[in-house]
């Protein structure tokens, strides 16, 4: 039990004293993960306020695709962009591989059927209605987006958060295409699973205690807004 | 030129709705849809706003099929107003925004507007939250605000006092007349219907009964 207390202390200290390794990963996990949110969001939020709204032919099997595709495995994300992005794959020529772009195009590409599924769904629950208010008063279809989005807005910003909070925590993704190289692409997940298989406790239980950080206070952001409603 | 439906079937889930073989709805006049709970009074406003288009036959304005053109002179006040997360004046200032009037145009209309159907005192407060009574005054200011030709009403004061149904029920008609726009305007209230309209229609069963 002792090392457990150990690490703990041993983990506040390097938190305290902004020990450098720690929090090079601190913001590069931060700066992945917000850039992957950000444009996974710019993208699905519109298309899937139109797609909700939209009546087309396969309607039901498309929402069904969507739904199982929010739950793809993140290594399998990781794979598929590694095989791409590898040196003999279509796309090796750009030597991405092993960087911090690669990792985001992973990322973004695993949140965004999360963020377009929840987007989607909430549209189609309670987009048409909003959809008809602008339609009456003469707006035309992307007035009406822009519309259904304002209205919206904070269930949308509980939409993005729960994305960012699955593109932070996820592991298998980032450790594949980023290789977690040490001040390169090492990122709180992937440095928590290493940390800890040598034993290093004290840095796995630091940066384990930062992710919950982070975790908490965009809930409690979220958390917040809700109440303002 | 009236606003001319013919032929005009609509099913739900292989239901008739509506069988209007002819109907001939006078311009620059008030008509009033009458007619018991699901008969199919909001469906056919559905249809002629442009909402429905999943229907067979023919609906046309001055002798064209409805178009974008005539959708954009057009509104439909919905039974239950749904009113913008945002404040009273921004509601009334939306379709305004639309049409690019400039921002000290827009204030002079609006204020005049909210002043007429005594609503000034609640212009900051959330559209969303406001009462019955408030939100019917609200939409209604809301679709005159851009002065369509072809103003559609769905029980426009239902479930209110009596004293915002006046206020409402004289807002329709100074509509008219200034504008010289077509009205239509289902009620549950044969008395408002005699009250305000120059022609009533009575539906049962989703036809037109005389
Ligand atoms: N979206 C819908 N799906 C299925 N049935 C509907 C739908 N909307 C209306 N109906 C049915 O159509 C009939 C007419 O409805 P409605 O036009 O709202 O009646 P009214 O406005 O005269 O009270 C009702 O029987 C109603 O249940
Ligand atoms: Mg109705």
């Amino acid at each position: 039990m002792d090392y457990i207390l150990k690490g703990f202390i041993e983990a506040l200290k390097l938190l305290v004293t902004l020990d450098k390794e720690v929090y090079k990963i601190i913001f590069l996990s931060l700066f992945i993960s917000s850039i992957s949110t950000i444009i996974a969001s710019l993208i699905s939020i519109p298309l899937g306020v139109f797609l909700g709204i939209k009546e087309f032919k396969y309607k039901s099997i498309f929402s069904r695709v969507l739904f199982t595709l929010m739950s793809t495995p993140s290594v399998i994300v990781g794979l598929v962009i590694a095989i791409l992005l590898s040196r003999r794959g279509p796309f090796g020529f750009l030597q991405l591989l092993y960087t911090p772009t690669a990792m985001i195009i992973a990322q973004t590409l695993l949140v965004f059927p999360l963020c377009m599924g929840l987007t989607y769904n909430l549209s189609k629950n309670r987009g048409k209605k909003i959809d008809n208010v602008g339609l009456t008063l003469g707006a035309n279809l992307f007035e009406r987006i822009f519309l259904i989005i304002r209205e919206l807005k904070l269930d949308l910003i509980i939409n993005i958060v729960t994305t960012f909070s699955r593109a932070i925590s996820e592991v298998g993704a980032v450790m594949i295409v980023g290789g977690n190289i040490k001040n390169h692409t090492r990122v709180i997940t992937t440095s928590i699973a290493m940390f800890n298989s040598m034993g290093d406790y004290k840095k796995a239980i630091a940066l384990g205690l930062v992710l919950l950080l982070i975790s908490f206070t965009v809930n409690s952001v979220v958390y917040s807004y809700n109440q303002e409603d | 030129m009236d606003l001319c439906i013919s032929k005009l079937r609509k099913y739900y889930h292989n239901k008739r709705i509506l069988d209007v073989d002819y109907l001939n709805i006078k311009k620059e006049k008030i008509t009033g849809i009458i007619g018991d709970n699901g008969v199919g009074k909001s469906t056919l406003l559905n249809i002629i706003s442009g909402l429905d288009k999943k229907y067979q036959g023919v609906v046309s304005y001055d002798g064209k099929k409805l178009d974008r053109e005539i959708y954009k002179n057009m509104t439909l006040v919905f039974q239950r107003p749904r009113l913008f997360k945002r404040s009273v004046y921004e509601n009334i200032e939306y379709p305004l925004k639309l049409r690019k009037v400039n921002k000290i145009k827009r204030k002079k209309i609006i204020e005049k507007i909210i002043k007429r159907l005594k609503i000034s005192d609640i212009k900051d407060n959330k559209g969303h939250l406001l009462s019955g009574g408030e939100s019917q005054k609200v939409a209604l200011a809301r679709a005159i605000v851009f002065k369509p030709k072809l103003l559609l009403l769905d029980e426009p004061t239902s479930n209110i006092d009596d004293k915002s149904t006046k206020l409402i029920e004289s807002e329709i008609l100074r509509y008219k007349e200034k504008e010289n726009a077509t009205v239509i305007i289902i009620t549950h209230n044969k008395k408002q219907a005699e009250r305000i309209c120059d022609e009533i229609i009575t539906i049962d069963n989703g036809k037109v009964v005389l």
